[in-house]
């Protein structure tokens, strides 16, 4: 009984480990012909603001040389297993017949030991070597990036040093020392010396490490009072899923803002009287509305929903009729009518709190916000202080430039900041990166669906080519006479000329502020 | 705590209906389900840890594919999962699901419940010499909390908008507001109540491992003869009794904000398709500073059970006293006590006060010193032992290697500085899965395969084992290690694919040999499990003491019974690890034997050689270091 149980457990195991890898790997995955071209998406999900693919540099010999280690892998872990199962199986039947055991499994994990660590050290160097390569280190765009590297490096060459150290110590420990019939460890149970030792060199160690550390912070994150007076500002506007950018218009100032004056044509919500009080009118006609609405819920619109079903139904469209159902049930159960109530009381108390602002502020008499620019891409003049005032729409995100080492989040109800100084401009980068590079602020904070494609260009380029790319950009509340970049050479010329004392008028403002 | 004491115990619970211990035997329900006694619920919850370490590397398989594959499509997936995968691709909300659930799974059911759940129960009565936990019967209800826990949490599987999928953390506003994100519906209201549920049966666990390592040690079962496994347990127990009500907390204010109108979280939002939200005042970053008060000592919650147990199964495999006994005391209560106050390093750049940044930097950096401690003392162990290579060994070593390979990489994220740059990139993900998720999985492992035998009065097979551990081994490293190198490139953590930013396609060759290599750690899964369930009936019958260990759970009988001694709960002489003493004929001196009078510890003659090894005879004072030119020179003994 035991035997058939066994065998049956045995083979239904095989079974459907062969068929899970078969399936897994005969019709879905080609590993050998996955390259990096396939990779470009057609259609970006959910309205995330759209960049158009284009597909870096290929590394042929690169991409066949891992896709043939995977392989490699999968056959040497296949092996492995036939291999040591057979023989394991074998020496135990022999070591039935014979009486004793021919083969030391001891011994042949001690010896796997040494291989293991071995082969890990070189796989270890390999990939420093090889993935190293990559990695954003001594070649930073910005000045407190160029004291991250080297810190980086301080603390990578300590802890290389000690991992190899230490995972030697392991393995060959494991390997001399294993066991042999009739030896005894030593007894050892303790050595106070050695042990003050291996705690007072890692303590100073650390210390030196956490020193340099605070230092680094220090300059980073109190950058802008350490600089004051010397930096631009500019805003950077983080919702589901994107970023916007708000530069300060020819006054220099960028203007104040509210949550609560969001709306279509305002999308950053500027403090800008007539924007916020057309807020006010559609969203008082709103309300009217959703009055309107909740009355009529119970009778017309679900009359009107019925009426619409059977219409439905009479074309066999099940897709709409099961929406249509969904809205009659949500109305039955009262959950349309519970939206709708919180809809209202929301919008009365926005209402409210916005006529609060325009009876106890001044907020909305200011013309700051006229003026101030919104943009879909970041410039920043090389080698100038610039502060990265943070303002989320909605949830939190996170600004990630990788290439300045620059991050902060985003948080809805908290302003954050960030000041650093670019080094390199995007067409200096671009010789060292290649021809496709471009700074890029990425979102890295889980923050939806879309949380994988959500970020903003950022260009670095001279002050007078900020300037330039700034005059043709629109305002947001008050039409600029000049023409869009793409116009006429004529015009583009009177500009570039009218361009350096504008522009040392800008930054004199900016330094005001 | 007298053993007359414990016997009066155990009488009144069962003395009336059977005359013997170990003739009690209930009804299936009493002996199987709803049973206090401490091996059965650590049984139970080693099945439900197992399940669920199913769930949550199958999980993670699912989001491996889309990673490594995001243009191919899986027709099984759709087949599998229906509206979660279109056409047999992941959709990214799902995907978003599948890494929440990852984490939490593994986090809380797996390697806190998992992990802390079955050895605690196991051996805490058993090596403190107890009949039973303080309390069997809250013992009871805590396991029946977690399950509850485990089946509200995957049944948020089947709400009509999936499960949460605002991360394992769930920082709102994101978890806040159903409209963000569909996850934040339902299955966000189901993960909270999971996670009450679970808080109520860690704290019920908690107050019942203090209480009986506290009152009811054998007699001569000191403190400082206790096993380092136990110190493990009892310290994990204290920061889960004092950290877990801080979440309770957090996801109360959490739920009152979705459901109440609150503002605890909340404020200036304005939601698109909604419109501006009324909440005002509240502060998101209060959130994460509550999260992480649980969600840093957590992390040792996870790892000290692991270092207790591989402590014990190297110190006995490697048939030598631990190095450093008290040593490794004092710095598992050091790092006990620093968890509490090093939370901030997760929030360096959440916009908190930047001074409190160096605050937290100082003391994260600190912390790295007992951790330091640890490993020496594990490598001084091992040093001139006599090393059987038992699967739970093997799983011990790997686990001081993985602690190593991930702790180093602490030392950066600790630092505020390199942080701006790390955070929540790839190089965190690589971190601490290797650290704590590894390996404390290794942990886990290497206690299974160690007292399975007094688990189920049977070994497991050895050879399987050894498979399973190197399969494991290898895919762990395969899997963790370039992804440090992915994120010091720039890449970041929750991307549902990487293929939109076109500097990111480099690295497309690494994401499949990370998918391949985690395939490859799948299937070795399928090793142990089979190994488990098979050896379960058909392995070899176990001896009683099949390790030679010290410690006194191997003075029970195979057969489990209720109260686990019969007659006499045996006394306490000497420390736990006493192996290879000189004055001994055998290389093992259990805790319960008297022996001829040997001292506790052996102290070598002042004048005499001390130590004699292969034959060889060495001072103790110049040993150490000497041994390192026999290590270059590769001396064969």
């Amino acid at each position: 009984m035991n035997t058939f149980l066994k065998l049956t457990l045995k083979f239904t195991l095989a079974v459907v480990i062969l068929f899970s890898t078969a399936s897994l790997f005969s019709d879905s995955i080609d590993i050998s012909n996955l390259k990096v071209e396939q990779l470009s998406a057609e259609k970006p999900f959910f309205g995330a603001d759209e960049y158009k693919y284009e597909p870096g540099k290929m590394d042929t010999p690169e991409t066949q040389l891992s896709s043939r280690i995977n392989w490699a892998i999968i056959i040497f872990s296949v092996l492995m297993v036939l291999v040591l199962a057979n023989a394991f199986d074998i020496s135990k039947y022999t070591a039935k017949i014979t009486g004793r055991e021919t083969v030391n499994s001891n011994n042949v994990n001690k010896w796997i030991m040494l291989f293991f660590m071995i082969i890990g050290f070189i796989a270890v160097i390999w990939e420093y070597k090889n993935h190293g390569k990559h990695i954003l280190l001594n070649n930073s765009s910005s000045e407190h990036g160029v004291n991250y590297d080297s810190m980086f490096t301080i603390t990578l060459v300590l802890t290389t040093i000690v991992f190899f150290i230490t995972q030697f110590l392991l393995f060959m420990f494991s390997f001399n020392y294993s066991y042999k019939e009739g030896r005894k460890a030593l007894y050892y149970a303790h050595n106070n010396r050695l042990e003050i030792i291996w705690t007072i060199i890692p303590a100073i160690v650390l210390t030196v490490l956490v020193l340099r550390g605070h230092m680094t912070w220090r300059s980073v994150v109190y950058a802008e009072e350490l600089n004051k007076g010397k930096i631009r500002s500019i805003e950077v506007f983080a919702y589901q899923f994107g970023w916007k950018a708000r530069y300060a218009g020819d006054d220099g100032i960028l203007g104040e803002h509210d949550y609560k004056f969001i709306s279509g044509k305002n999308e950053l919500g500027l403090a800008y009287g007539p924007e916020v009080d057309s807020l006010l009118a559609s969203l008082k006609i709103e309300l009217k509305s959703e009055e309107q609405a909740l009355k009529v819920l119970k009778t017309a619109t679900l009359a009107n929903l019925k009426h619409q079903l059977d219409s439905a139904d009479g074309i066999k469209n099940y897709k709409m009729m099961e929406s249509i159902q969904q809205s009659i049930d949500d109305i039955n159960d009262g959950t349309a009518e519970d939206d709708i109530k919180a809809s209202i009381k929301r919008k009365i108390k926005q209402i409210e709190r916005i006529e609060a602002i325009k009876k106890h502020s001044d907020m909305l008499k200011s013309k700051a916000a006229m003026d101030d620019i919104i943009v879909q891409e970041i410039h920043l003049a090389k080698d100038s202080l610039v502060t990265f005032n943070f303002r989320s729409k909605d949830i939190i995100h996170s600004a990630w430039l990788p290439h300045f080492r620059a991050q902060m989040n985003v948080v809805p109800g908290m302003p954050t900041k960030f000041t650093f100084r670019p080094t390199k401009t995007t067409a200096e980068a671009k010789k060292e990166f290649g021809e496709e590079f471009e700074f890029y602020l990425y979102c890295n904070k889980i923050c939806g669906v879309s949380h994988y494609n959500m970020k903003i260009k950022v260009v670095v380029e001279s002050q007078a080519e900020v300037d330039a790319w700034l005059s043709t950009q629109q305002p947001a509340f008050i039409k600029r006479p000049v023409a869009p970049a793409s116009s006429t050479p004529a015009i583009m010329v009177s500009d570039s000329t009218a361009m350096p004392a504008a522009a040392v008028d800008t930054t004199k403002k900016l330094a005001i502020r | 705590m007298s053993t007359a004491t414990l016997d009066s115990h155990k009488v009144g619970h069962h003395g009336d209906a059977h005359g013997h211990d170990h003739d009690h035997h209930g009804n299936f329900i009493t002996k199987y389900i709803f049973s206090t006694d401490h091996k059965m619920i650590s049984k139970q919850y080693l099945l439900t840890g197992i399940i669920m370490g199913c769930f949550g590397m199958g999980m993670s398989l699912l989001f491996r594919l889309q990673l490594a594959w995001p243009n191919e499509t899986f027709p099984i997936l759709e087949t599998l999962l229906g509206k979660w995968a279109p056409d047999g691709k992941l959709d990214p909300n799902f995907y978003m699901a599948l890494v929440t659930i990852h984490g939490t799974i593994m986090v809380f059911y797996v390697l806190t419940a998992g992990l802390s759940g079955t050895f605690s129960n196991l051996l805490i009565p058993l090596q403190v010499g107890a009949r039973d936990m303080a309390s069997p019967f809250m013992n009871m209800l805590s396991y029946w909390f977690f399950f509850l826990s485990s089946v509200v949490l995957m049944s948020s599987f089947f709400v009509e908008t999936g499960p949460a999928s605002s991360g394992w953390t769930v920082y709102p506003p994101l978890s806040a507001l159903p409209k963000a994100m569909p996850g934040s519906g339902l299955g966000t209201t189901l993960w909270l109540v999971a996670i009450v549920l679970f808080i109520v049966s860690a704290l019920l666990g908690g107050v019942n491992y203090i209480s009986t390592v506290l009152n009811m040690r054998t007699k001569g079962m000191s403190m400082n003869r206790l096993p380092l496994t136990i110190w493990a347990f009892f310290l994990t127990a204290v920061l889960g009794l004092l950290s877990f009500p801080v979440l309770l907390g957090a996801g109360l204010l959490l739920i009152f904000d979705r459901s109440f109108g609150t503002s605890f979280y909340l404020s200036d939002i304005h939601l698109n398709g909604v419109g501006a939200l009324s909440n005002s005042g509240g502060s998101p970053v209060l959130y994460q500073h509550l999260f992480w008060f649980l969600g840093h000592p957590e992390v040792y919650i996870i790892l000290m059970p692991a270092l207790g147990i591989s402590s014990e199964v190297i110190s006995t495999n490697a048939r030598k006293p631990i190095f450093g006994y008290t040593a490794m005391i004092i710095s598992l209560i050091g790092i006990s006590f620093l968890s509490f106050i090093v939370w901030g390093h997760h929030m360096f750049i959440t916009g908190m006060n930047p001074f409190l940044g160096t605050m937290f930097m100082y003391v994260t950096l600190i912390i790295a010193v007992p951790s330091a401690v640890k490993t020496f003392n594990y490598l001084a162990t091992l040093w001139k032992g006599n090393i059987k290579f038992t699967p739970a060994m093997m799983f011990a070593i790997g686990l001081v290697s993985l602690f190593i390979s991930g702790g180093l990489t602490g030392i950066y994220l600790g630092n505020a500085a390199l942080d701006i740059q790390l955070h929540d990139s790839y190089f965190v993900v690589a971190h601490f899965h290797l650290v704590m998720g590894s390996a404390a999985i290794f942990g886990m492992f290497a206690g299974i395969y160690h007292w399975y035998p007094k688990m189920y009065g049977r070994m497991m097979n050895k050879t399987l084992g050894s498979l399973h551990f190197w399969l494991t081994f290898i895919s762990a490293y395969l899997v963790f290690f370039p992804m440090h190198f992915m994120g010091l490139a720039g890449v970041p953590r929750r991307y549902y694919e990487f293929s939109l930013i076109p500097e990111f396609g480099i690295w497309m060759d690494v994401n499949v040999l990370i998918t391949v290599s985690a395939l490859l750690g799948g299937v070795a899964q399928l090793l142990f499990l089979y190994n488990f369930f098979y050896s379960m009936y058909f392995g070899e019958k176990a001896t009683k003491n099949p390790w030679l260990s010290n410690t006194l759970e191997w003075s029970t009988e195979l057969e489990h019974i209720h109260g686990n001694w019969v007659g006499e709960i045996p006394t306490v002489y000497r420390g736990p690890h006493e192996y290879s003493r000189p004055d001994r004929e055998l290389d093992y001196f259990p805790q319960y034997e008297k022996g001829n009078g040997e001292p506790e510890h052996y102290h070598a003659p002042a004048t005499a050689p001390d130590t004699s090894y292969d034959g060889k005879k060495e001072k103790a004072s110049t040993v150490f270091f000497s041994s390192f030119a026999h290590l270059f020179a590769m001396r064969r003994a």
